[in-house]
């Protein structure tokens, strides 16, 4: 890996509502991203219940826990599925709603500096919800992915998670992915709505950066763990990731 | 049943020993022997999908008198169809059995084990927050792990997959829509990869963090009327 000069592209992937496919677009977006050419370290947020690892079927070695725990290296941790893929895995099944202390934050956010080093793009998949951690990786971030469906619960707790986010750190925008809808007017829809509220309530810019279909691929792939933009990369979804992907590689020039 | 509660008739004829009364007393205690019966689930003795929707009824019930929460954990065996079908059904009853028996000695006496049908099972938790709940179900999830069974003397390490959701103060909470997002949560353990726990994060974020209604009829498309049809 050659280091490059400009530090890379931090994004972090965020939702409020649990299970609105998270973890699914951070995999298949830095897949994506990849089979262009980039090289991404994906980063799984999910202290709690930590899945990178299983969607993608890897085994992990040490995990952000045993490494804020046992201060071991953090090179080690690193996981390459593929080439110029690095994924630094969370641990997985411990539900207690994991929180970070000051200590264990600072350390951690010098361990994916360190780790970042040489990476385009780092992809910070994140927990549901608005606790500590979330916020804290939110905030390490340049980008904002907010990820929502059609679902009211979801529109509502992506807006309340955006308006944490503006109280405790404004920035100029966010950006949203429309995931799981039934067509893209049903997407436009929810967006422009939350559009307005964003802008009227929040004084805060909101940019699509696209929407995403229902697609029983996407469950194929969970099954078969594996990205679905490599088993299917024709799939709805895949073709939608893509053109996601293209607008995202801007960012790192 | 009122009938087992009512006083004893005194005998008619005023004599000590009585066949009828005899005959009576035994009825009735045939009469719980059966009720009993009817709300267990022979294989595994926890309660029955009867019973378990009964107990959900009146939890939701106290909730709602007294806002107390409760929770609901469903759990369900991973891979269980692979092993009825490896190792045969009288097989696959002995796993749920065991399961069953791993899964009692890690719950409260006021906890309230259901079998939901065939490998599914349900667990409703009294005066427990959703935290808490969690926890549990983390503990049900770790307790089958480590207890690995041995079938046609092959160890085998039986893993679930749970759903943990909260009984709140809730208008539109029935008892269909509670099993509803156990079930989906479920799923989506499953598609994480099995032998985990999902939880519902605190149904509404929104509610905690002071959206607005009026943010919240806007978002929604709610504050205009609806032209949706009847
Ligand atoms: N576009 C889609 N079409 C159909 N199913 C989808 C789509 N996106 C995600 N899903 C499904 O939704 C489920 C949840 O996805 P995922 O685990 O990626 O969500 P998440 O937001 O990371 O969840 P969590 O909050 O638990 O981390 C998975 O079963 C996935 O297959
Ligand atoms: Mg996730």
């Amino acid at each position: 890996m050659t280091a490059k000069k400009r530090p890379p592209t931090t994004i972090c992937v965020a939702s409020g509502k649990g299970g609105v496919g998270k973890t699914s677009l951070s995999v298949n977006l830095a897949y994506a991203l990849v089979k262009s050419g980039s090289r991404v370290l994906l980063v799984d947020g999910d202290l709690g219940l930590a899945n990178v690892d299983l969607l993608l079927g890897i085994p992990i070695k040490q995990t952000i826990r045993n490494l804020l725990d046992e201060s071991g290296n953090p090179q080690d941790s690193l996981v390459f599925p593929i080439e110029n893929l690095g994924i630094l895995p969370a641990t997985s099944g411990v539900p207690e709603m994991v929180t970070l202390g000051p200590d264990e934050q600072s350390r951690l956010n010098g361990f994916i500096e360190d780790l970042a080093v040489g990476f385009d793009f780092v992809i910070l998949d994140t927990a549901a919800g608005i606790g500590p951690s979330v916020l804290w990786f939110n905030r390490q971030a340049l980008y904002n992915i907010v990820v929502l469906t059609p679902d009211p619960t979801s529109i509502t707790d992506a807006y309340a998670l955006m308006k944490v986010m503006a109280r405790q750190h404004p920035k100029n925008a966010f950006f949203t992915i429309l995931n799981a809808v039934a067509n893209e007017r049903e997407g436009r829809k929810v967006y422009n709505n939350l559009q307005q509220v964003v802008s009227q309530f929040l004084s805060m810019e909101l940019e699509l950066l696209g929407t995403i279909p229902a697609d029983p691929a996407v469950n194929r792939a969970v099954k078969a763990q594996t990205p679905f933009i490599q088993s299917e990369p024709e799939c709805p979804a895949g073709m939608a990731v893509s053109t996601i992907a293209a607008k995202i590689e801007k960012w790192g020039k | 049943m009122n009938l087992l509660e009512e006083k004893q008739p005194d005998c008619p004829t005023d004599k000590n020993t009585c066949p009828l009364q005899d005959r009576i007393r035994r009825l009735e205690e045939k009469c719980k022997e059966l009720e009993a019966l009817s709300q267990v689930d022979a294989l595994t003795g926890f309660f029955n999908y009867r019973y378990l929707m009964n107990a959900l009824e009146q939890e939701m019930e106290r909730t709602r008198r007294t806002g107390v929460p409760a929770s609901l954990i469903m759990g369900d065996l991973d891979y269980f169809k692979r092993i009825n079908d490896t190792y045969g059904h009288e097989n696959g009853n002995l796993v749920l059995k065991t399961t069953a028996g791993i899964w009692r000695s890690n719950l409260r006496r006021i906890d309230i084990p259901c079998r939901y049908g065939g490998e599914e099972f349900v667990f409703i938790l009294p005066g427990t927050r959703l935290p808490q709940a969690i926890q549990t179900a983390e503990r049900l999830r770790r307790s089958l792990e480590k207890s690995p069974l041995s079938l046609d003397g092959k160890p085998i390490v039986l893993t679930g997959s749970f759903g943990v959701t909260g009984i709140v103060q809730d208008q539109d909470m029935t008892s269909g829509s509670i099993i509803e997002t156990a079930d989906q949560l479920v799923l989506r353990a499953k598609s994480n990869g099995r032998n985990r726990v999902c939880y519902d994060t605190y149904s509404s974020i929104a509610e905690s963090t002071g959206v607005r209604d009026e943010e919240k009829n806007l978002l929604l498309g709610t504050d205009r009327p609806t032209k949706q049809k009847r």
